[in-house]
């Protein structure tokens, strides 16, 4: 779903298939807006969102900063 | 200029990080393999067209590195870590248990069309800016989206549910194909 999946929103679409009994009766995958790809748009939001919202290492900012003074920045 | 691009790679670091992982599955491998690419990145940065497309162009070297890293220690261990989102205090056991689930099926999928899906659903890229960072048709980046999308459904809907819970029994057979991971996504 290119350009619509920005958002951090982890509940968006949590009434598409929370067990395996209830996704068994989802259409194919097909096409991008399908439940089931809601739901997973939804749920690998849920899975990795947390990653981009940690603190970013000490070194490596200053790895970019030490470079940026260094050109002049 | 400089200011600009410095504050571009900054800017795009918590998605870098994502892709990362989407590359190799590790957290600490994740964290060295972003610290790779943006030390190549700046020493590369006079080779960067301002106004081109930023993302894919850093997209492009942190996938170079990654295949690089790849195909110089392919005796690595190859640990794989479920993201921090499947262990979420506030989710009910059965969120879970899905998550988990989730999480496993997605490190099981071919890292070409890991790396597409992350790409198109988590980072919001289209299909032409997936081609572009990662050197193929976009015919082809749609291709590995729709069959990533596909294979896991596949999996989670039981039709594979024993093969998608059950990875480390096949660490022997992931470590080959990593080996070949490199050669896939070159």
């Amino acid at each position: 779903m290119p350009g619509a999946a920005n958002g951090m929103d982890q509940n968006r679409d949590r009434r598409t298939p929370a067990t395996p009994a209830a996704r068994a009766s989802q259409p194919s995958p097909e096409p991008a807006a399908d439940p089931f790809g809601l739901w997973l748009q939804a749920r690998l939001h849920q899975l990795y969102d947390g990653v981009t919202r940690e603190p970013i290492p000490p070194e490596l900012l200053r790895l970019i900063e030490e470079d940026r003074h260094r050109r002049g920045g | 200029m400089p200011n600009e691009f410095h504050n571009q790679l900054i800017t795009l670091l918590p998605r870098l990080r994502v892709q990362a992982l989407a590359l190799t599955r590790n957290r600490a491998a994740a964290e060295d393999l972003v610290q790779d690419a943006v030390a190549n990145a700046l020493a590369a940065q006079d080779s960067f067209t301002p106004g081109t497309n930023f993302a894919a162009w850093m997209h492009r070297i942190l996938r170079n590195r990654f295949i690089s890293t790849l195909r110089k220690q392919r005796d690595t261990t190859d640990i794989e870590d479920l993201p921090a989102g499947a262990f979420a205090v506030g989710a009910t056991h059965e969120d879970r248990l899905v998550l988990k689930e989730l999480g496993r099926a997605v490190n099981r999928l071919p890292v070409d069309q890991r790396e597409a899906l992350f790409m198109v659903v988590l980072q919001g890229m289209s299909y032409e800016d997936v081609a572009s960072a990662t050197g193929c048709a976009v015919g082809t980046a749609k291709s590995r989206v729709f069959r990533a999308r596909r294979q896991l459904q596949a999996w989670l809907m039981g039709e594979d549910r024993a093969a998608a819970r059950a990875p480390e029994t096949r660490t022997a057979e992931r470590r080959t194909t990593r080996i070949e991971e490199a050669d896939a996504l070159a």
